[in-house]
Formats: structure tokens, C-alpha cells, sequence
């Protein structure tokens, strides 16, 4: 009885395994989605003189350490939906988001909810990774492992609430209200920071952001970010921003190129060529002393077997004052390091 | 020696259903093809060609499967479809990217036939809020996918392109059954009440 029971239960599992996929899910209900990464990296600073590189992650020098574990689920039911990321680690804690008032940390890299108004019009509240600039705190979103000044200086996250008008698959523009300052779970007094961003797609394979986010406790950011597939081994992107602190209180400038080639199915090869400028004033960068510049080249690769990248990257940064030190001790324009780390996206 | 020909048994079994299952071909232009023709003796062409269109009118929502174009000449009918795949994730399946499709209905006396071919695969990558979102510039024909995505994934997408393609094919067939395809008549819902006055 149980070898007919065990052998009534096989050939059910089998019919039921074909029959099983034979549906399709078309309807917009989406199920739970779990999402996120890990990733672990390598860094030497040529002048073995500590990490001199102000890039937000990939900050410990000869060592083998962590980025953060990064967990998302998302969901979408109807018009609604929500998304809740949380991060563990140096690079999803302290490297990126401020502590609590207790010195906790809640570690959230996203959490809103959102609801489509019409077809065209979606209405999303909540604290949202940022919607300036090219790179993001992320290390599946971004090629280099190690980060630009532009992204370093800029906001990682804003939280408000936004609205976005799609007028076709190729324009699109939100504006919103955000919190008075970046990067804080609450505003610290009011919620006036205006946010707002033109989306535009000229041809296929290449979009474009034009942002803007400005508020008299945030100061004013202006940024472009835009890439174009132009064929389809190479890809050339650009990020170009300016900030100006409140009242007159300095600033930064600067511009970076993303030239990538596919060498092969799973080798990229990519360059981020950076020039950022600080203005004069009180604000202190992390890069350059006000008044300076620095010049940084990243040559990185990107070596994917599945879901798992190595990402091997030099980099050379030269400034115009001596922020640096070299392998003697002595003050130094330059600076260089090496990194190679991996990145593990589920 | 039992067991292992019950064993056997059971492996043939479970062949044979996948065996019974449709496959995607090539056609004329080296393009996967999804290819069905059908007797239905007793209909005319102008019957099947109403119900074609009727199907490609109300089966589907418009963002899922769309009329591109009726040629009642040519009894004749094109229309463009588009769905989601998933790609194989640790936990659960995420969306891997969209597959747009051509389906092509032709009909005559008794019979007609209909193809879902030019299959593009747009490959859809997260972006910075944590949603899904096409690549830029990244769509792929089918034919050419398998350079872009890993082995898993490819397999995975063209099962999913058959499976689509057989459900597609499997509700055509049923709207051209249909005695009348033609829009239905919707009948108030009874609804039995029960009344609270009288017991």
C-alpha cells in the first residue's frame, strides 16, 4: 500500500510539475519580491599611508572588508505599492546614513509606498534613495567599485514626497517636497526642500535627468546625469553637477565621463575620468580645500559569472594643493589605490 | 527489481508529458516561430475573421496584446503583444525583462492558422528606488539573447516564451469556437436577497 501510495505521489508530482509551467503570471498583481546584494572588497593605497582616496565606500586600506548586505522586498498590488530595503554593514551604515539619536542605526536604504494615480500620474512618499546624480550607494547600480567626488559630496537619500507625470515612455517630470536637509530619516525643522526632475529619452539607448534640488537648509544642486548605449559593446555616460551651500557658504563643481566596452559577454572594461571643484567658502568638501580641484581617473573592469561580479579597479587622483601624502610621509598632489572587490546581486 | 521497473516506469511517464509539450521552431527568416494551423470545418472565413478580431479587441488588455492591423481583404490580422519574464532568483523570480512578440492571424473557409514570431527580448535591470526598469538601449531579438543573458536565463526565457505563446494560442482557439464572439450582452448579476420582514 505505501509503495502504490509513494508511486501515486510520484506520478502526481510529475504531471503536476509540467502542468505547473504551464501559466504565465501577466496580470500587473507582481508577487513579493525579494532583492539584494552582498559585496566584500580589497583596497591598497599605493602610498601605504592609510586610505587617502575620499571615495565614500571602499574606504579601509590593506585590509579585506565588508560593504554591507543590502535586503529588499517589494511588492505591487493593483496601483499600490511599497518597497522597504535595509542594509547591514559599514557601507549601508555609517559610510552612508547617519546614525540614530541613540547611535543605532536603522540602516534603510529605501522605504515608501506608492500608488498610480492614473496611468500617468504616480504619487510616491516616503525616504528614497536620491534622484541626483549618476552614482548610488548601491553596488550593483554602480560599475566602479570605488566612488566619484560628485556622488561622494552630493545626497544619498531624500525623503518627501513626489509626484511623476510620464508623458510618453521618453519625457517624464517629477517634482516633489523633501526634508529640509539630506540623508536624515526627519527633517530637522521644516520640509521644504524642492526636488524636480526632467526625464528624457532623444533615441533609444539614451536617457538623460535633468535634476534640481534646492532648499534654504539644503543649498542648491543642479545636476545632469545621462548615458547613451551607442552601440552595443560601448556605452558613454556623464554626470555634471554644481552646489552652492546656503548662504553663500561655498560649494562644489564638477563633471565626470563613464566610457564602458564590452570586450566580451562577461567582460566590461570602463574609465570614470572626474575634474571636481570646490568654491570658495565655508563648506568643507570631502575632496579638495575649498578654492582646489582634483582630477581622478578610475580604470575598472567588471568580470560577471552569473549573479556574481569582480570588479578589479586602479585609480589615480591629482589635485591642485597638496592634499595627499606620498610613501615617504611627505605632502603629495597625487594619489593612487588599488581595489578589487565582489559583488553578489540576488 | 520491482521497484526499479515501477521506477522506470514513473521516468517514462514523466517524459512522455514533457514530450507531449509544443516547441518553438525557426522560420523562413531564422526567427523563432510559434506556428499553429487549425481546421474548424463549418465556419466561413468571414466567421473566423470576426472572432480573430473580436479576440484581439477583448481578450487581452491593450498593453498586453494590441490590433496593429486588419486587412479584411486578405482575411488578415496583426497585432503586437508584450509580456514580463522572470529570471531565476535566490528566493523568488524577479523580473528578468519583457518579451515583445508579433501575432499574425490569417483565416479562410474551415480553416486558418496564426504565428507569434519577432520575439524582442528588452532585458530590465533595478534601479536606485529598488524598482525594475528596461535597459537602455538593451533590447535584444530572441535569436540574439543568448549573448546577453547567462545559459540559466535563456533556457528559462524561452520556456516562458513557449509557455505564453501556447496560452495565447490555447484562448485564440477558444474565441474561435465561440458561436458568437461577438460582444457579450452583460446580464444584470442576480443577486438572491433574503427579506427579514416575513418568517
Amino acid at each position: 500500500m505505501k509503495k502504490v501510495f509513494l508511486l501515486f505521489s510520484f506520478f502526481s508530482i510529475a504531471a503536476f510539475t509540467v502542468k505547473a509551467q504551464d501559466t504565465v503570471k501577466t496580470t500587473s498583481d507582481a508577487p513579493l519580491v525579494i532583492y539584494g546584494s552582498v559585496d566584500t572588497y580589497y583596497k591598497y593605497d599605493f602610498s601605504d599611508k592609510g586610505s587617502q582616496i575620499p571615495t565614500s565606500f571602499a574606504s579601509d586600506h590593506n585590509s579585506v572588508s565588508i560593504g554591507m548586505i543590502d535586503l529588499g522586498l517589494k511588492k505591487k498590488v493593483g496601483k499600490a505599492a511599497f518597497v522597504g530595503e535595509l542594509s547591514f554593514g559599514p557601507r549601508g551604515q555609517a559610510q552612508s546614513i547617519p546614525n540614530g539619536p541613540n547611535g543605532d542605526s536603522f540602516h534603510i536604504q529605501n522605504l515608501y509606498v506608492s500608488y498610480d494615480l492614473t496611468d500617468k500620474l504616480n504619487l510616491t512618499g516616503g525616504y528614497m534613495a536620491t534622484f541626483i546624480g549618476y552614482e548610488v550607494i548601491s553596488p550593483v547600480g554602480n560599475f566602479n567599485y570605488s566612488t566619484s567626488y560628485l556622488f561622494t559630496n552630493g545626497p544619498f537619500q531624500n525623503p518627501g514626497v513626489k509626484l511623476t507625470y510620464a508623458f510618453s515612455d521618453k519625457v517624464s517630470l517629477m517634482a516633489g517636497i523633501f526634508n529640509d536637509t539630506w540623508n536624515n530619516y526627519t527633517s530637522t525643522k521644516k520640509v521644504n526642500t524642492f526636488g524636480s526632475q526632467l526625464f528624457v529619452s532623444p533615441v533609444k539607448g539614451w536617457t538623460a535627468y535633468l535634476n534640481l534640488a534646492t532648499g534654504s537648509t539644503s543649498g542648491t544642486e543642479v545636476d545632469l546625469t545621462t548615458a547613451y548605449q551607442i552601440t552595443d559593446a560601448f556605452k558613454l555616460g556623464l554626470n555634471g553637477a554644481t552646489y552652492s551651500a546656503p548662504h553663500d557658504g561655498g560649494g562644489f563643481s564638477g563633471v565626470a565621463l563613464y566610457p564602458q566596452l564590452a570586450v566580451s559577454k562577461t567582460v566590461t572594461l570602463g574609465l570614470r575620468g572626474e575634474y571636481f571643484k570646490t568654491k570658495k567658502g565655508d563648506l568643507l568638501t570631502l575632496g579638495p580645500p575649498p578654492g582646489q580641484n582634483v582630477k581622478a581617473f578610475t580604470f575598472t573592469a567588471n568580470i560577471k559569472s552569473g549573479p556574481l561580479t569582480f570588479i578589479p579597479e586602479i585609480r589615480l587622483d591629482h589635485g591642485s594643493s597638496t592634499s595627499f601624502l606620498n610613501h615617504s610621509g611627505d605632502p603629495s598632489k597625487s594619489a593612487g589605490q588599488f581595489a578589487v572587490a565582489a559583488v553578489y546581486a540576488f | 527489481m520491482k521497484n526499479l521497473l515501477l521506477t522506470l516506469a514513473a521516468i517514462l511517464y514523466s517524459g512522455m508529458v514533457f514530450a507531449q509539450k509544443d516547441s518553438l521552431s525557426f522560420d523562413e527568416r531564422d526567427k523563432y516561430i510559434y506556428y499553429k494551423l487549425v481546421d474548424q470545418p463549418g465556419a466561413n472565413a468571414d466567421t473566423l475573421y470576426n472572432r480573430g478580431l473580436y479576440f484581439l479587441t477583448a481578450a487581452y488588455p491593450k498593453k498586453t496584446l494590441a490590433l496593429s492591423k486588419s486587412d479584411k481583404a486578405a482575411y488578415s490580422l496583426t497585432a503586437a503583444g508584450s509580456y514580463m519574464v522572470s529570471k531565476k532568483g535566490l528566493v523568488s523570480n524577479s523580473d528578468g525583462g519583457s518579451l515583445s512578440y508579433t501575432l499574425k492571424i490569417e483565416v479562410k473557409d474551415s480553416k486558418y492558422r496564426f504565428w507569434l514570431t519577432d520575439f524582442v527580448y528588452q532585458p530590465y535591470q533595478r534601479n536606485r528606488y529598488g524598482s525594475s526598469e528596461p535597459v537602455p538601449g538593451g533590447d535584444v531579438p530572441l535569436e540574439k539573447a543568448s549573448a546577453k543573458l547567462s545559459r540559466v536565463d535563456f533556457n528559462v526565457c524561452l520556456d516562458q516564451v513557449l509557455v505564453n505563446s501556447k496560452q495565447v494560442g490555447d484562448k485564440l482557439k477558444l474565441y474561435m469556437l465561440k458561436v458568437s464572439s461577438l460582444v457579450k450582452k452583460q446580464e444584470p448579476k442576480k443577486v438572491n436577497k433574503i427579506s427579514t420582514k416575513d418568517w
